[in-house]
């Protein structure tokens, strides 16, 4: 592992210590009572009917789906707007010559045209009523 | 030697400083939350806890340390009808990753160095190329957290609320990813302290630079932070409390805590992306080859604007009423995610021109840089205006937006 990265794990560890610390001494320390009022689902004093795992609207899933394609393609993105900053690598491959500026150009206007997909099936998406909810 | 030692602890010295000044700066905005909240209402709120045993009142400067001695003492209770080791797991997901963002994110410019060589980077992980996107990761794990401690809860309470928080955070983890790209194509850098360097060498914040990327990123920070106007995930008329109706005691309080840590990612976030981070003009100045005073400077000018941005979040929440589902999920994806990819379109455009035509005007590349980052706040005021007129004309105000049932199946008029 680099050893760049080892701050981060130590911190990562620091906090799952942090948490699983404070939730120790919360049981460490609190009284146990228990009563079968208690151990009910709270439900603004009704008694539960059934269990609360049941269907629910299919709209959820549509958002769901929506999300993950509109957040690959913009993953797709970040790497290009780093590059696009940092054009040492086109530079070195093209030697220098024009070539870099117009090779950069035709990734820029792909990326716009990728954009311009992107917004069309946003269009689509709601055409098809995804995002409705009423 | 006494130096030399703790640069050798460098690393555990700053987790520590981190850790213990976020949650202390959590349980301090918690009271300020409370003050602003009782004086916007004209009340007195929380003044009374200071020192025990005295009469010593300290403004109430008591009351957060007083509270987490209270938790502590609360039973720690899992009820019988949960799945129990969803039902622990869920806060200890949502805290450690709400508390590990703030590994790569830096609280302060540099300090110089102690013995001798390099000057010392005031963040726990520095030159972590990827900062942005493990923030990212990372802000997205806490859907996992809400989504288990609802569906862990077996409460219809719960559940509802945990669907509904999921698809809120999820439906505005867009326009923040948008909002974040404008920046990160304007700076070709994911590290939070180069976007920060970037703002501070050009003397110009992205705030000023992309204003409709600054109002896109700010009102879905507000969304992923789950505050007033966006608080569907809680609601407590409705809902009970969401995600959260069984949870009691401590683990109630690991979920209080990671809400109140997202509000203070959001806020660093907002100032170091668009605010300048620890830069202000003429008195900190923008190198790394400091003195102890400017660094003091650069620390205390990220606290103010922090200060200011969180104050502000507390403001809008005592301010304004809750969105309706509906009007939430709506502005999400109809003004936006739209708005979003407009913006990242026309900074992108935006910044090529000006490095395509701009920049070669000036002998001095690094001079033409800034000069042409400065020449492009007027079309980039011009887009924000343009959008802004666009939204207005689309969605037209009117007085009954009440939702009904539509009868036809099929693509309604009004979508």
């Amino acid at each position: 592992m680099p050893e760049y990265l080892l701050p981060i794990l130590l911190f990562l560890l620091a906090c799952a210590a942090l948490t699983v610390g404070m939730l120790t001494a919360g049981t460490l320390l609190g009284p146990k009572r228990t009563s079968p009022v208690k151990e009910m689902p709270y439900e603004s004093g009704m008694d539960p009917l059934h269990d609360a795992r049941r269907r629910f609207d299919v709209r959820f899933y549509l958002v769901a789906i929506a999300f993950v394609l509109f957040d690959v393609e913009l993953l797709f993105l970040y790497p290009w707007a780093v590059a696009n900053r940092n054009p040492e690598g086109l530079k070195e491959f093209f030697a220098g010559s024009e070539a870099a500026w117009h090779a950069q150009l035709l990734v820029f206007g792909e990326v716009m045209a990728f954009l311009l997909l992107l917004a069309l099936g946003l269009v689509y998406a709601w055409r098809k009523g995804v995002f409705r909810w009423r | 030697m006494f130096l030399e030692t703790i640069l050798k602890f460098e690393v555990p010295i700053k987790i520590g400083v981190m850790l213990g000044g976020v949650m202390t700066a959590a349980a301090y905005f918690v009271l300020l939350e409370r003050r602003m909240a009782a004086w916007i209402q004209d009340r007195v709120g929380p003044n009374r806890v200071g020192i025990p045993l005295t009469k010593i009142r300290l403004f109430g400067l008591g009351q957060p340390l007083a509270d987490g001695l209270k938790f502590i003492m609360k039973e720690e209770f899992t009820p019988s009808h949960v799945d129990k080791q969803m039902f622990r797991l869920a806060p200890i997901v949502i805290l450690t990753a709400a508390l590990a963002v703030f590994a790569v994110i830096p609280f302060g410019s540099v300090i110089p160095s102690l013995v001798d060589g390099e000057p010392i980077e005031l963040v726990v992980a520095p030159g972590i190329d990827v900062g942005l996107i493990y923030i990212f990761a990372l802000s997205s794990i806490a859907v996992y957290g809400v989504i288990l401690g609802g569906w862990a809860s077996n409460n219809k309470y719960s559940f509802l609320g945990g669907l509904r928080s999921s698809a809120q955070l999820i439906a505005y983890e867009l326009p923040l990813g948008l909002g974040i790209l404008g920046v990160v194509a304007a700076t070709g850098s994911l590290n939070l302290q180069q976007i920060i360097q970037h703002q501070a060498n050009s003397g110009l914040w992205f705030a000023f630079a992309q204003p409709l990327g600054f109002v896109v990123f700010v009102t879905a920070a507000f969304a992923e932070s789950a505050r007033l106007p966006f608080d569907l995930p809680e609601c407590e008329q409705e809902l009970i409390g969401g995600y959260h109706t069984e949870y009691s005691g401590m683990k109630l309080l690991l979920f209080l805590i990671a809400e109140f840590l997202h509000l203070v990612t959001a806020a660093f976030l907002i100032v170091m992306l668009f605010l300048g981070g620890w830069h202000f003009w003429l008195i900190t100045g923008s190198d790394n080859d400091i003195g102890w005073f400017t660094a003091l400077i650069r620390v205390t000018v990220l606290c103010v604007k922090i200060f200011f941005v969180v104050a502000f979040f507390m403001l809008v929440r005592w301010s304004w009423p809750r969105f309706r589902f509906d009007q939430l999920m709506s502005l999400a994806w109809k003004v936006m995610l739209p708005l979003g990819i407009f913006n990242f379109m026309a900074v992108a455009f935006i910044d090529q021109i000006g490095r395509l035509f701009i920049v070669p005007l000036f002998s001095d590349e690094a001079f033409g840089e800034i000069a042409a980052s400065w020449m492009m706040v007027v079309p980039s005021a011009l887009v924000f205006v343009a959008a802004l007129f666009v939204v207005a004309k689309m969605h037209p105000h009117v007085a009954d937006n009440r939702p009904h049932r539509s009868f036809s199946p099929g693509i309604d008029s009004q979508l």
